[in-house]
Order: C-alpha cells, then sequence, then structure tokens
C-alpha cells in the first residue's frame, strides 16, 4: 500500500496494525498499518473527509476503534482491559480549538491534570505550570483567562497543558487551522522546539511548508487509507502516487 | 421513598389501659379553618366553641390536645388516613359519617338558615332562587339541604370549600345566597360580614366529635364523659354564651389595624413558606442533578428511569402530589406522615423533574470539545465532568435554575390544601375569621412579592459572586 519503505531505525513508539473505524455505515478508516517510532516527527496530510483526524484521535482513542490493534507507548489501546487514563497521560493532545477551560485561569489549566491525578502538589504543579508557560513564552500570562488571549497565545497554553503529564507522544489536531495567518509562526515555533527536544510527535496538518521542514516522515491519506509514506523531500519533490500529485498539485 | 416515613411522626397515639385510657396523652385533632364561630383565628391564635370545648375536656378528662387546623374535607381525610386521632369541625352527625366514624354525644344542636348581600332586596324566601345559583359548604348540613329543595324551587347549588369564600361569592354576586350553619352566618353577620339572614332556621343537625371507625375507642369516652361534666358545672353554657351571645370580638376596623394584628401570624406564615422552599429546593437540586446526570448516561435503564421519572412528574399537577402524599400514602402505608415531610417531597419530586432538565441541557450546551481536552489530558469521566463540564454547565444553568427556585416559593402555597401552615394558609386563616378578604389577600400578596424580589436578588448577586 505504502510506495516507500517506512524506515524506523528506533524502537516503535506506536503501532497500527489493520485499524478500521466506522461512524454507522459510513467507513472512515479502512485498514491502517502505520509505525511510528521514538522521537520521530510524522505528518499526516490529505484532503478533508481522509480520516486523518480520525486516525489521530483513535491512537489515544477518543474514538471507539471498531477493528484492528492500536499500541501506544506499550500499552495497547484496543486491549478492552486496559486503563485507557493511564495510557493517556503518556500522549498529549492539542486540539484545532485549542479547548482551554475557560473557568479557570491559564495556570489553573495546566496545573488541573498534575494536581487532580495526584501526581503534584499545587505549589509543585503551579511551579511547573511557569517552566512550561516560560517555555512557550507565556509566563506573564499565567492568571489571566483564556477569553483574554488571542489564538496563537490560546494554542500556546493548550500545548503547555498538554506537556503538563511530560507525555513522551504529542499529537496535534490541525493546530493552527483555527488561527489567524500572523500567528501560526509562533505556534510552529513552539513544535519545532519540541521537536529539536526529541519529542515523539504526530501532526495532522495543512502546512505543507511546515510538514516538509519539520517531518521526518510525511503520511498522504486519502479515502481512509494510508495512500503514500516516505520522506518529506521524496513525497513532496516526487510524489509515486496519482491521487498524491493530484492533491499535492492542488495546495502546493 | 419509605426511609421519610420513619420521621412522619404527627399523631395516632395508640391507646393503653390506664385509669380512663387518656390521661397524660396528647391526642391530635383535626379541625376546619375557617368555621367561625367554632374554629377561627385571633391573632393568630385558634379559637372558637369546638376549641375550647375539647380544651377544657382535655383538661377535664387530664389528656393534651394538639389542634391541626387542616379544613373541613382535609381533616376528614386525615382522620380515615389515621394522620389525626379526632376531628372537632362544627360537624353533623350524618348516618352516611356514621358509616365510617364513630361519633360522640351531640354536643352542639344547630340548624341551616339562608342568607344574603346585605343591600339585596329582591331575595326574600326560597321563591325568588329560581334560575339563580347559590353556594355552601362542600360536604355540609347546609349543603345537603340545599340540594334537597333545589329541584323544588329551580336553583343551582355550588359548593366551596370556606366559609368566607362562599361570603365573598355571595358579595361579589357570582351567587344570590348562601345556605350555612345559622351559628355561623350569625357570628358572620354580626362581624359585618356584608351579609344578612333572610329564612327562619331549619332545624337540622346535631354536631359530634369524630374517631375513626372502631378506633380511638378511650379518647371518644373520654370525650362524652368530659362533655357531661362540662354540662352540669356550667362551663359548657359559659363557652357557648362567649361566642354565641356577645359575638362581637375585639376585629380590626381600620386597614392599619388589620395589618397589625395580622402581621404576626403572616410572618410566620412566610417563614414557613421560605423554610419549605429552601428545604424542598435542596432537595430537588439533589434529584434533579442524579436524574439530570441519568438523562444523558450512555445506560439505557439509567435514562429511562429518569425520562419516566420526568414525564410522571412533570405531567402531573403539583396538588395531586401534595393529597397523594399526605393523604394516600399513609393509606397505603398504614404510617402516618409528618406534612412536613409531605410538603418537602410533592415540591422536591415537582421541582425535581424540572431541575433535570435544566441539568441535562446545562451540561449538553458545554462544548463537547472540553470534555475531550480534559479526558485527553488523562482525567477519567467523572473527575472531568466534575472539575470541567458541571462548573461550565451550572453557569449557564444559574439563571433558570433561579427562575426555577421562584416557581417553587410561589407554588408552596398550594400546600395549604393540606393544611401547612404557609403563608396564604395564615392569610386564609385571618379573612375566615375577620371577613376582610381582598385586604388581607393584598396583605399576602406584596408579602409573597416582597419574599420574592429579595430572593431574587439574592440568588443574582450569589451568581455574579461565585459565576464570575
Amino acid at each position: 500500500m505504502s510506495a516507500s519503505p517506512v524506515e524506523t531505525q528506533k524502537p516503535a513508539k506506536i503501532t497500527v496494525k489493520g485499524l478500521r473505524k466506522s461512524f454507522g455505515a459510513n467507513e472512515v478508516l479502512k485498514g491502517i498499518d502505520v509505525e511510528i517510532g521514538e522521537g520521530e516527527v510524522v505528518c499526516v496530510i490529505g484532503p478533508s473527509g481522509s480520516g486523518k483526524s480520525t486516525l489521530l484521535r483513535c491512537l489515544n482513542k477518543l474514538e471507539e476503534i471498531s477493528a484492528g490493534q492500536v499500541v501506544v507507548d506499550g500499552f495497547d489501546v484496543t486491549d478492552p482491559k486496559i486503563d485507557i487514563n493511564e495510557v493517556r497521560r503518556h500522549v498529549g493532545m492539542v486540539f484545532q480549538h485549542f479547548n482551554l477551560f475557560p473557568h479557570m485561569s491559564v495556570a489553573e489549566n495546566i496545573m488541573l491534570a498534575p494536581v487532580e491525578l495526584k501526581k503534584a502538589t499545587k505549589v509543585e504543579a503551579r511551579a511547573q505550570a511557569m517552566k512550561l508557560l516560560d517555555r512557550v513564552g507565556l509566563k506573564e500570562k499565567a492568571d489571566a483567562r483564556p477569553a483574554s488571549l488571542s489564538g496563537g497565545q490560546k494554542q500556546r497554553v493548550a500545548i503547555a497543558r498538554a506537556l503538563a503529564m511530560n507525555p513522551g507522544i504529542m499529537l496535534f489536531d490541525e493546530a493552527t487551522s483555527a488561527l489567524d495567518p500572523e500567528m501560526v509562526g509562533e505556534v510552529l515555533q513552539v513544535i519545532r522546539d519540541l521537536a529539536a527536544e526529541g519529542m515523539t510527535m504526530v501532526l495532522v496538518t495543512h502546512e505543507m511548508g511546515f510538514a516538509k521542514e519539520i517531518g521526518d516522515r510525511v503520511i498522504f491519506m486519502d479515502a481512509g487509507v494510508v495512500c503514500e509514506s516516505g520522506r518529506p523531500d521524496e513525497l513532496f519533490g516526487n510524489p509515486q502516487q496519482e491521487r498524491t500529485k493530484e492533491f499535492l498539485s492542488k495546495v502546493l | 421513598m419509605g426511609m421519610f416515613l420513619v420521621f412522619g411522626g404527627a399523631g395516632a397515639a395508640m391507646a393503653a389501659p390506664t385509669d380512663n385510657g387518656v390521661e397524660g396523652k396528647t391526642f391530635v385533632i383535626g379541625t376546619d379553618t375557617t368555621f367561625a364561630p367554632f374554629e377561627f383565628r385571633e391573632n393568630g391564635e385558634l379559637t372558637g366553641i369546638d376549641m375550647d370545648l375539647v380544651r377544657a375536656i382535655g383538661e377535664a378528662e387530664g389528656f393534651e390536645v394538639e389542634i391541626r387546623s387542616l379544613g373541613f374535607n382535609a381533616a376528614l381525610q386525615a382522620l380515615t388516613s389515621n394522620q389525626v386521632d379526632g376531628v372537632i369541625a362544627g360537624m353533623s352527625i350524618t348516618d352516611e359519617r356514621k358509616q365510617v366514624y364513630d361519633f360522640s354525644e351531640p354536643y352542639f344542636e344547630s340548624g341551616i338558615q339562608m342568607a344574603v348581600a346585605k343591600n339585596d332586596d329582591t331575595i326574600k324566601g326560597y321563591e325568588d332562587l329560581k334560575g339563580k345559583t347559590v353556594v355552601a359548604k362542600t360536604g355540609s348540613e347546609g349543603e345537603a339541604y340545599a340540594k334537597s329543595i333545589a329541584g323544588q324551587y329551580g336553583f343551582t347549588v355550588k359548593s366551596l370549600d370556606q366559609s368566607a369564600t362562599m361570603y365573598e361569592s355571595v358579595k361579589s354576586g357570582s351567587a344570590v345566597a348562601v345556605f350555612d350553619d345559622y351559628p355561623v352566618l350569625a357570628y358572620g353577620v354580626a362581624q359585618n360580614n356584608g351579609l344578612k339572614t333572610v329564612t327562619d332556621k331549619v332545624p337540622g343537625g346535631s354536631y359530634g366529635f369524630a374517631v375513626n371507625k372502631g378506633k380511638n375507642t378511650a379518647l371518644l369516652a373520654a370525650f362524652n364523659d368530659g362533655l357531661a361534666k362540662l354540662k352540669a358545672d356550667g362551663d359548657y353554657q359559659e363557652i357557648l354564651d362567649k361566642y354565641l351571645a356577645n359575638p362581637t370580638a375585639a376585629q380590626p376596623t381600620t386597614f392599619l389595624d388589620l395589618l397589625a394584628k395580622s402581621f404576626p401570624a403572616l410572618m410566620s406564615g412566610l417563614k414557613n413558606t421560605l423554610l419549605v422552599t429552601i428545604i424542598s429546593f435542596a432537595v430537588a437540586m439533589a434529584i434533579g442533578l442524579l436524574a439530570g446526570f441519568m438523562k444523558i448516561s450512555h445506560n439505557i435503564v439509567l435514562r429511562g428511569i429518569a425520562t419516566t421519572f420526568v414525564n410522571i412528574f412533570r405531567g402531573t399537577p403539583l396538588l395531586l402530589w401534595a393529597f397523594m402524599f399526605y393523604f394516600g400514602l399513609p393509606q397505603l402505608t398504614g404510617q402516618p406522615i409528618n406534612i412536613w415531610v409531605a410538603g418537602v417531597l410533592t415540591l422536591s419530586l415537582n421541582s425535581g423533574a424540572y431541575v433535570a432538565e435544566i441539568v441535562r441541557g446545562g451540561i449538553q450546551s458545554v462544548d463537547p470539545g472540553q470534555l475531550e481536552a480534559s479526558r485527553s489530558l488523562g482525567l477519567g469521566y467523572g473527575k472531568s465532568m466534575q472539575k470541567v463540564v458541571v462548573p461550565q454547565a451550572f453557569k449557564m444553568m444559574t439563571p433558570s435554575l433561579i427562575n426555577q427556585l421562584i416557581i417553587m416559593l410561589k407554588d408552596s402555597s398550594l400546600l395549604l390544601a393540606i393544611g401547612f401552615a404557609e403563608l396564604l394558609y395564615q392569610g386564609q386563616q385571618i379573612y375566615a375569621a375577620n371577613f376582610r378578604v381582598t385586604e388581607t389577600l393584598l396583605i399576602v400578596g406584596v408579602i409573597y412579592f416582597v419574599a420574592v424580589m429579595a430572593l431574587t436578588k439574592l440568588a443574582n448577586y450569589a451568581d455574579r459572586r461565585f459565576n464570575k
């Protein structure tokens, strides 16, 4: 199915085998096989409705999985006996619409999981939140309400929140799609820094230039299957599949 | 529901073999609210021939009396359901009633009279009633008599629950005459109730004290014994004279006088209104939160239970449940129920159904992305609801909940039907004795209005304070 061989020298952090997902009679994922190594940055591209967001949401089981197997950080999330909350602490997720908690301050958004899951006291969590905010350049907004932030600032807070449980994997679901163009850069910079630190990341994105720059690998999805997958320079420079060529000619 | 019954402690003392079987005991006696001069309130205190009599007999026989002023029909239902031990309510002894109750010796010989509005010169006798409507009290001797001659004279009988309402009907012209027991009419006329009597009294029934058939035989015997004693030493005649020979008790003359006299009773009514509302609302919130969450549950059984609960209590009148809990439940369980428990059950289950819908709507109005974000952090469903979804839902629910609280405050007035001493009930008690219906209702209305306004302000303040 995939055009070029998948190269994963490092041990697999995420393994997806024969993943299928249906919403009622509508099958959105029609058998996906993907392996992602530790520290690898994988960008998922494709036309809307191709199933790329659904694939991402299956990785931390925000969607029920219809068939197949998904193993994340050593946890088989398709095992009905698995504690999915435990798995999710290892997987940070960033959403298109930020989904910050509006009734909490910026710092409280970040502190919620560590405090509620008893991983830190309030004081420790606050100190960690300040560190994370510093990392995304928003230390001075710690006590602001999300409503008072710009879109780019909100998304940077959302990234800091997702990092609060020290996840080994980060998932980005069209993290810059809802942003005004001038704010895309600041969010991409944060993601770029994470990549440089060696974080394993899966990004569903429409930013082709960014995918080319940051991705160790790019996956092109269409109609619920992985159509083509390979190194960015290969996939963008010399696509093998007709569907890939057609898509790239429209977006590039 | 069953657990509430444990607290239902009203009434029904058991007869135990002592001297006369009643000494040292306390009996709960039900009575009418509005049957002056037999029972009425003066300055907040229950008084009247029946009250003086039963208290004097209690004293003579060595038992305590706890009066429940319920209204005539409610008192009889309470007796049937053993909510009270006995009833004294200017009640005529009839063959029908003897089927279900045991009566004492008659303590008063009554009779029926007809009265019309003071300024009405057209109705002078029964023959002037053709084609007209008259009023009488539900289940009373007056009603029976009026119905017995209604066909002969061609008039219609409309039954009402209270003397004061009957008199108002005649004064306002919705009926032309009232049939009532003569001492009651005489007392009302003397109080300037705006009526005059136009026919001779028809010798009628005798009043008796009643207990449930086969129950409280010792109490009944003690009543007869005490009555004989009072008659022998002249106390009985003294009580009758106090109310019938010179029935011009000190009634308020001016509006301010009325206000001053009725204020203490109305304030105690307001206190009960507020208390029952607050308790019921707290319970309704608990019920509503539970049922609201059940309604959004993925479990079809839980969802079904909650939906059924909501449909039942939204689909039936509040008043029906008040009767059901206070009169029906005790007959099913054989356990008397405290009126506060019945009142709180009625209000909170009714309101709980509405709160459930408010909760469901509030939670469903929160962006699903909020729950997803919280779950993606590794927080469980319950934690996510508690920390993320419910606080936001609550903020959206607050205006509807305040609205529900205010509806409940006003709806609590319906509990007067089971004799719960709330604000409007106290108002009824007052105008039943002094016949100043409009002014009393006006005062009650203003108190309700002020209470609702104060509550609204308070709730809005709390909303701003906690939901900023």
